[in-house]
């Protein structure tokens, strides 16, 4: 990572619910062109910390820098302004709006503007969105086609398109491989390669370690609310999974109060990168 | 041994097109069948000039609700108060002229406005408050019911004296002076009609292309013609029949200008795109930026300022404000809606859609009251009918998902 300034820091992120601490001072840091995989055990506090990134959530307490600069993100449309945008699990798409509709949808271009009536330009957004599909060879026959009548592999890939279509800095998946099949889920991890080929930078949420093992630069464990590992993607696969189902289930944690402190482990000399 | 291929293959091509645009062209189908099965049992009375131009006038004020009811469907919510608001404010407007003495376009003005700001309390109770459509507007037809008793309660039935307010509903477009050709025909109408053949096929051509363009699957050629010639016939031969009548009524101007602003608004504006995708997918609108409440403001707000439009074409035909007018007009808008293709699920539905149902709807109503049909069965036949079109509707959308 040669950039000095991260293009993301989240600093000692709190949020609770009600009684509940979903989240108890994480810290977060995404390089430029990176593919961070965010893993942990359900309820770990994943999906929040990215839903504070997002914009859909407000932290209690905590600071985001976005590219050195101190961010105040209040809801999903700042975190847009300021080039951050997620995938939502259950694909935030219009079924009856074809490809074009989705990819432009809440900022559709406008040819002409009569007072509140704004006419749109469906030709520049028509040739937009082929672009766009063909940028990241994503297979789809026509742009007109209606998203209900594509498959969920296209759908996912229609989505992240979505995502990354304009100017985003960072671009937050949640779980884009749930519920596909082999073969789409081979499609999606291809799009997210030619994403990072293309510079951009990702955070991929994810409960199928093989496909975070693909993927990503560097992954972090949560549990419980905290960040227990963030270590760089390296070694064999059954190595890595072994390792990382270690963290999931509490057995490690490299963060514990004391735990930095002890010489057998393997992370330090990470954690001493990261800090 | 070709023509024989050919056919086979055009056999092929007219059922996959069916099956795969049932939907879309089933209201059509309907409506010519219904069209049909009532000029053989009144033996040609129910496709005269006199006949359809009435029904056209009949129409007027259901197809307007009907608009604004598909919009108000698309997105997934539900208006029954608007047939008493109809009622409510053609009484509005009538008082207003007999009572209050106010010129007829301020008399109108001031329904439609009351209709705006009858939506927007809606939406408030929809949108802000989060209450159901279905119990804030079924508060609204009570509430309405007795607001349109109010008005009428001193005089019963308010008789409106104004020509040019009853024109509306009654008269007709002047026509060119006469040159010698086509006596009896109203030759205005009859260029009007061309006219607008002609701009769908050019429309229909254009748009081809722009898919084609896409790579999007288009309908085989020899079917496109006759989709065109079928159009055009059918817009050609209600402009003839209506020709040989006393031409284009006023109604029918107001519900084509209704039909072509809304119309334009759905398909080629940002605000109908919003619209479409709040109906298709309300939290997804939201997270890309798409204010649903606003939306939600803007439908019932034009569903209000369409009832007032409603009420005023109502009183118009009548010359009077009755104390039961718009009785049942939103279950013949909702049906109307339905027929013609909106979707209970949100998201589907056109505004030409809702004026071929709202055509559905009257048809029954004007054919089976030629066939003099008791009115009990008539509710029955068009309750029947509802059910019909929303079985079709789950029926298509099952075998779509599938």
């Amino acid at each position: 990572m040669g950039e000095a300034i991260p293009i993301v820091e989240m600093r000692n992120i709190r949020k609770s619910f009600g009684g509940v601490q979903a989240l108890r001072g994480v810290d977060l840091v995404l390089h430029h062109n990176e593919v961070l995989g965010l893993v942990g055990d359900n309820a770990a506090g994943k999906s929040t910390l990215m839903k504070i990134l997002s914009g859909a959530y407000i932290p209690n307490e905590g600071e985001i820098f976005i590219e050195g600069k101190k961010a105040h993100i209040i809801n999903p449309w700042d975190a847009r302004r300021q080039g951050i945008e997620m995938v939502y699990q259950d694909l935030a798409l219009a079924n009856n709006l074809d490809v074009a509709a989705n990819v432009f949808m809440g900022r559709e271009a406008v040819s002409v503007k009569l007072g509140p009536i704004s006419i749109m330009d469906e030709h520049h957004m028509g040739q937009e969105t082929q672009r766009l599909l063909d940028r990241l060879k994503i297979d789809i026959s026509s742009v007109r086609l209606k998203v209900e009548s594509l498959s969920g592999g296209q759908r996912q890939a229609v989505a992240i398109a979505r995502a990354t279509a304009f100017n985003t800095k960072v671009t937050i998946m949640d779980e884009p491989t749930a519920a596909l099949s082999v073969a789409a889920i081979g499609k999606v991890l291809d799009l997210v390669r030619e994403l990072k080929a293309q510079g951009c930078s990702i955070i991929i949420i994810s409960h199928r370690l093989e496909d975070i093992y693909q993927v990503s630069d560097r992954m972090m464990v949560l549990r419980h609310g905290r960040k227990v590992c963030d270590t760089p993607v390296a070694g064999d696969i059954d190595d890595f999974r072994e390792r990382v189902v270690a963290y999931i289930i509490g057995a490690r944690d490299d963060f514990a109060e004391g735990v930095s402190k002890q010489p057998n482990n393997e992370h330090e000399e990470v954690q001493d990168i990261v800090h | 041994m070709s023509t024989r291929r050919f056919k086979i293959s055009f056999i092929k091509d007219v059922n996959k097109i069916l099956r795969q645009n049932i939907r879309e062209w089933g209201m059509y189908i309907a409506l010519l069948v219904i069209m049909a099965i009532f000029t053989i049992t009144t033996k040609g009375v129910f496709i005269s000039s006199r006949n359809i131009g009435n029904l056209i006038n009949q129409t007027g004020y259901i197809a307007v609700l009907a608009v604004g009811m598909t919009l108000v469907i698309i997105i997934r919510h539900i208006d029954l108060s608007v047939g008493y608001l109809s009622g409510f404010l053609g009484a509005v407007a009538a008082t207003a002229m007999v009572s209050w003495h106010l010129p007829v376009y301020a008399s109108i003005a001031l329904a439609v406005a009351l209709g705006v700001l009858a939506g927007i309390f809606t939406a408030f109770l929809v949108a802000q408050m989060k209450i159901p459509a279905f119990v804030a507007t079924l508060a609204g037809w009570l509430g309405y019911r007795g607001a349109l008793q109010l008005v009428t309660m001193s005089k019963g039935t308010i008789v409106i004296p104004n020509a040019a307010f009853n024109a509306i509903g009654n008269g007709y477009i002047p026509d060119i002076p006469d040159i010698g050709i086509l006596p009896g025909v109203h030759k205005l109408t009859l260029i009007l009609g061309v006219l607008v053949i002609l701009l769908f096929i050019i429309n229909a051509i254009n748009n081809r292309r722009k898919m084609r363009a896409y790579n999007f699957e288009v309908l085989p050629m020899h079917l496109f013609i006759i989709k065109l010639v079928f159009v055009s016939a059918l817009v050609g031969g209600i402009t003839w029949v209506l020709a040989g009548y006393k031409g284009l009524s006023w109604t029918t101007v107001v519900v084509l200008i209704v039909v072509l602003v809304y119309n334009f608004i759905m398909s080629r504006t940002v605000l109908g795109r919003h619209i479409y995708a709040v109906g298709g997918n309300p939290e997804a609108a939201e997270l890309s930026g798409i204010s649903v409440k606003k939306i939600t403001y803007v439908i019932f707000g034009s569903m209000g300022m369409l009832a007032g439009l409603s009420g005023i074409l109502f009183a118009s035909r009548f010359k009077s404000a009755t104390t039961t007018a718009g009785t049942l007009f939103e279950l013949d808008a909702i049906a109307a809606a339905f027929v013609g293709g909106a979707s209970a699920s949100g998201g589907l539905g056109k505004v030409t859609g809702s004026i071929i149902g709202a055509l559905v709807m009257m048809s029954l109503t004007s054919g089976m009251n030629l066939m003099g049909i008791d009115i009990s069965y008539q509710y029955i036949v068009r309750a029947l009918v509802l059910v019909a079109a929303v079985v079709f509707d789950v029926a298509t959308r099952n075998r779509e998902k599938e």
